[in-house]
């Protein structure tokens, strides 16, 4: 470890998961008000970003936003800008105007919504206006579980750095981002246990999101199924992959078009400057991207 | 950014000690930590089956446990350490409450789950100690961080519903 400080590591139900918090380099009381402030970030993303809290920014546009422009907190309308950079870079196939989909499966509770969603909409119609306002241009639902997630630990690492930790990682659920000098490794659970191996990715300043499980029904399973925007299918082969980018926000979105595209996800890949780690029983590990 | 896929093997790994477990807090740091500066005075209830059943009435998750580990705060409050299953071990969390039940927070004290349905696995439940280049390995220590299926939260939501309910019928003087 960098310095004979301590290290300190919290955990606390958010985001729908168990999110864990963990810093090196400060002394014990820094370290535990930089992690209570790391925590109140992530659980205001949390509340403005829900699906399933009525009060939520994203509650709000699902309801209103097809009938007027809605002024949502900034971090809200950060993340729908980069969800609207993911879609464009994957041609539509990462979409948050899903969620319809998602709720037809139960894996979403309805939105207390005056209005059906429009079956054509897709993400072109999320219209991103100056000061942070979002207008609807049809009847939409959009779920952005695909990406807050990432975007709160991308915003968790920076307060943190901000703090001074020398060596961070805020790991929510399985999608994580490591801050700092040392090099720290990700075991990698794909759902199927090896008893031969174990994979690993080795990180220093990166993030690590996994998405998928080679047993995708297992019970009590908490992942949701992946949908191609453009079909509207879900992505039901069974497979696990771990993307690894700069940001977490990035790792976090792209693992469901590596699901959807496999392959043909290479050149988004590159663009991103990301690798993807794919797994499934029959053919192993495949890697893509730099 | 770096990075690098690496598949580690298990060969020259030996068994060790049972249960891979990551400890976050103690009871007193909790307790520290959701209420700085108070006292605690313990003030451990047996939950009546009377109570038992409306509790769940009122929660709808079942009583698993009739001791509650239930702490009086100096500054006002309640200080509860529970337990929920998770989906092969106990996840022991504390809650803190506020004088009218609502809550403080939350801080998980201990998961043991780290490594998902693997846990399952007689290999999984050890700590691996063996060779890399020479140099011990203690795979909890060489490995900290876990990516991939992971247990949802809806387990310790759940446990929270419950002890609300529990603040409700046993704990708010009626």
């Amino acid at each position: 470890m960098p310095s004979s400080l301590p290290s300190v590591e919290r955990a606390r139900p958010l985001l729908g998961t168990t999110v864990a918090v963990r810093v090196h380099g400060l002394d014990e009381k820094d370290a535990h008000q930089a992690i209570n402030e790391a925590f109140e970030d992530i659980a205001l993303i949390h509340r403005l970003m829900s699906f399933q809290e009525s009060d939520s920014d994203l509650s709000r546009l699902n309801r209103e936003a097809a009938d007027r422009s809605i002024e949502v907190h900034a971090a809200t309308f950060e993340v729908l800008k980069l969800a609207e950079e993911m879609s464009q870079l994957s041609d539509g196939c990462f979409d948050i105007t899903v969620a319809p989909q998602l709720v037809a499966l139960g894996m979403l509770p309805a939105p207390d919504s005056r209005r059906e969603p429009d079956p054509q909409a897709t993400w072109r119609d999320v219209s991103l206006e100056p000061n942070h306002r979002v207008r609807f241009r049809r009847p939409l639902w959009i779920d952005l579980g695909g990406i807050a997630k990432g975007y709160a630990v991308d915003r968790a690492i920076e307060l943190l750095r901000a703090r001074s930790a020398v060596q961070a990682c805020v790991n929510a659920g399985g999608d994580l981002r490591i801050h700092g000098p040392d090099s720290e490794r990700v075991l990698l659970t794909t759902g199927e246990f090896r008893s031969d191996s174990l994979p690993v990715l080795e990180v220093e300043n990166a993030a690590v999101a996994s998405s998928g499980s080679v047993q995708p029904h297992a019970a009590d399973s908490p992942s949701a199924p992946h949908f191609d925007g453009r079909s509207r299918q879900s992505v039901s082969k069974a497979g696990f992959v771990s993307v690894l980018a700069q940001h977490c926000v990035t790792a976090d979105a792209v693992t469901k078009v590596v699901l959807a595209l496999e392959d043909q996800s290479e050149p988004l890949l590159r663009r991103l400057g990301a690798s993807a780690h794919l797994y499934d029983s029959a053919r192993g590990w495949r890697h893509l991207g730099v | 950014m770096r990075g690098q896929f690496l598949l580690i093997p298990l060969a020259s790994l030996a068994i060790v000690a049972p249960a891979h477990a990551t400890v976050y807090l103690t009871v007193e740091q909790a307790q520290q930590l959701l209420f700085p500066g108070a006292e605690f005075v313990a003030d451990n209830r047996t939950i009546t089956p009377e109570q038992e059943r409306e509790i769940e009435r009122a929660s709808g998750v079942s009583v698993r446990n009739r001791t509650l580990n239930l702490w009086r705060v100096s500054t006002g409050g309640w200080f509860i350490v529970d337990q929920v299953i998770g989906r092969h071990d106990n996840i022991p969390y504390a809650i803190g409450l506020d004088a009218d039940g609502a809550v403080r927070g939350i801080e998980i004290l201990e998961y043991r789950e780290s490594y998902g349905g693997q846990i399952r696995e007689p290999l999984w439940r050890a700590q691996f100690i063996g060779k890399r280049n020479g140099a011990p390995l203690a795979l909890k220590r060489d490995i900290q961080n876990i990516s991939g299926a992971t247990l949802s939260c809806r387990h310790i939501a759940d446990g929270v519903k419950r002890l609300l309910a529990t603040h409700a019928f046993v704990i708010a003087e009626r």
